[in-house]
């Protein structure tokens, strides 16, 4: 495999917000990625500094080899329309895809037509009259259609209804199938999209976190459900990133796979064991402030036996994993 | 995994043209390049012809020049402003670089320029021609602008254009990247600048000699110095949008 990007030691600093903090990942020829992260992790700020859209702090950056900024032979090779893209004030739908038809070498016109029917998306009224479901659709359009090297989505899919969302998401697969390509997809409906991505890179508070397959992350982590103390048992020296307990029945996910034997004496002992979809896992591994509970903390450091969570009320019990991130790096 | 070997970047050539599809682009905004200076032209020659109208109705009948020529070319400061306000991100989608996207915003504003230019030149001559539409009113042809004759005459409009395009287009640079407090900043410098080069003429006493300068450049004259100015603003602007994100 090629890696077409490849990042290294990249840091983004704002006036008072580090965005980027050190990361390097490679991104390889040919394929989806997922990149997901909470909303200020910094998904944003590193498609702008892959496309040369912004500057990074530090850091190195390649894309085909080569720095992109100011790099027209790299640039061209990609597109990123931003989520918030912003268009020429008079600029009607048509105008923006006849411009990108000038600038996007594997532009195709067919299908671009095509998506606009299928989104039937207006193409005489400005941009700026748009619903924000049809300015979506046109930078879906003009990123599916510009058929570029490397393509951008950055949260495409805001106020396409299910139907427009399923549209962009076989139209996606349905090209990539054809034209073969590099797509980084940052999304935040993880469920919908996780069929689609091949690899998963989520960042967290400007970091890294995990750097994976879809299938591996989807075996990264597991579910297991019964009676508190026996749950207990299992997971007992294990990474555990949520519990929930009601009276005496815990949920308990955990970073790791049963082996043979191992699975066997869980379902003797009389427990479920239950796959952890992405979404799950993903939530769990970044819901680490939004918490903030006093004292939620503590359950990935400690592992220690039964705790209390699990048994001392018949409310839900929510924790975190605000140790577990460095374990996954 | 393998990094990529040099010979497939090598393979891909930038595509051609791109500087000059920014000016495509940038006609996208109809309205700011074509129907607003248009209209701005129009209107500013006919407010003049009525003005010459009356002026003449109430039976003067020397050299009438008024200063609505002018208007159009005030009006480059705002397309500069819009050149770069609209369209800058939109050419960051389009995965241009800066310098295409700058280039071509300059070359999309000399057309526009040019094309001011000409209709300036054309009016001009027909009113030379005609003695001022026959009221001895003129809009176009202004004795001290026209001196060196119609070439240098549209050079001047040119470079006015220009001119204005440049500070709109900086200005609006300067903004976007370091908000109004930047550009207050920069406008307060530029005002200072200004009040420090008339106190230095004001106590040298030195005040006849730069009109007397002026005077003998002429607006050719005049006209040669704002190019390369022009040319400087111009560097300003680009270093200015050069490390500014989208």
């Amino acid at each position: 495999m090629n890696s077409v990007i490849q990042v290294r030691n990249l840091t983004k600093r704002y006036k008072d917000a580090l965005a980027l903090d050190g990361v390097s990942f490679d991104i390889e020829q040919d394929a989806i990625y997922g990149l997901l992260g909470r909303n200020g992790a910094g998904k944003t700020t590193a498609m702008s500094i892959l496309t040369a859209q912004n500057l990074p702090t530090s850091g190195d950056v390649r894309v085909f080899g080569e720095n992109p900024y100011e790099n027209a032979r790299v640039l061209s090779r990609m597109c990123f329309v931003r989520e918030s893209q912003k268009y020429p004030d008079d600029a009607t739908p048509r105008h923006a895809f006849a411009a990108a038809r000038l600038f996007f070498p594997r532009w195709d016109q067919g299908l671009a037509d095509e998506l606009i029917d299928d989104f039937q998306l207006p193409l005489k009224r400005t941009i700026k009259k748009l619903s924000r479901g049809q300015l979506s659709a046109v930078g879906v359009i003009i990123g599916l259609a510009s058929r570029a090297e490397v393509t951008f989505f950055d949260e495409p899919y805001l106020g396409l209804d299910a139907v427009a969302r399923q549209i962009f998401y076989d139209r996606l697969l349905a090209d990539y199938a054809e034209v073969p390509r590099t797509i980084l997809l940052s999304s935040h409906l993880i469920d919908e999209v996780s069929n689609l991505i091949e690899r998963v890179l989520l960042i967290d508070d400007g970091r890294i976190i995990m750097d994976e397959s879809a299938d591996d992350a989807r075996a990264l982590a597991t579910n297991v459900v019964g009676d508190a103390a026996a749950v207990e048992r299992v997971v007992n020296g294990r990474e555990v990133i949520h519990r929930e307990g009601l009276g005496r029945v815990a949920s308990v996910t955990f970073l790791g796979r049963l082996d043979g034997a191992e699975r066997a004496a869980v379902v003797a002992d009389g427990l479920e064991l239950a796959p952890v979809s992405l979404q799950q896992l993903i939530v769990r591994l970044t819901q680490h402030r939004s918490a903030g509970r006093p004292g939620a903390d503590g359950f990935g450091s400690n592992n220690s036996g039964p705790d209390s969570s699990g048994t001392k009320s018949p409310t839900t019990n929510t924790s975190d994993a605000d140790t577990q991130e460095g374990s996954l790096r | 995994m393998t990094t990529l070997d040099s010979g497939a970047a090598l393979q891909h050539q930038v595509p051609r043209n791109r500087m000059l599809n920014v000016v495509r682009l940038q006609f996208v905004n109809t309205q700011t390049f074509i129907w607003v200076p248009a209209l701005v032209l129009g209107g500013s020659w006919v407010l003049s012809m009525m003005i010459f109208w009356i002026i003449g109705g109430a039976g003067v009948t020397e050299v009438k020049a008024g200063g609505g020529s002018q208007a159009p070319l005030w009006y480059f400061l705002a397309i500069g402003i819009q050149a770069m306000t609209m369209t800058f991100p939109f050419s960051q989608a389009m995965s241009l670089t800066r310098r295409e996207f700058f280039l071509g915003s300059l070359a999309a504003a000399s057309v526009s320029g040019l094309g001011m230019s000409l209709v300036f030149v054309l009016l001009g001559l027909f009113e030379q021609a005609t003695g001022g539409y026959g009221i001895n009113g003129y809009f176009a042809y202004l004795d001290w602008v026209w001196a060196a004759g119609p070439f240098a005459a549209g050079l001047t409009y040119l470079t006015a254009t220009l001119f204005f395009f440049t500070i709109g287009f900086w200005f609006a640079t300067i903004f976007k990247r370091f908000g109004a407090l930047g550009l207050t900043t920069a406008l307060l410098a530029l005002g200072l600048a200004l009040i420090g080069f008339i106190a230095l003429v004001t106590f040298q006493e030195a005040w006849p000699a730069v009109v007397k300068w002026f005077t003998d450049t002429g607006a050719l004259g005049l006209t040669l110095w704002a190019i390369p100015v022009t040319g400087l603003l111009a560097a300003g602007s680009y270093f200015t949008l050069r490390r500014m994100p989208a």
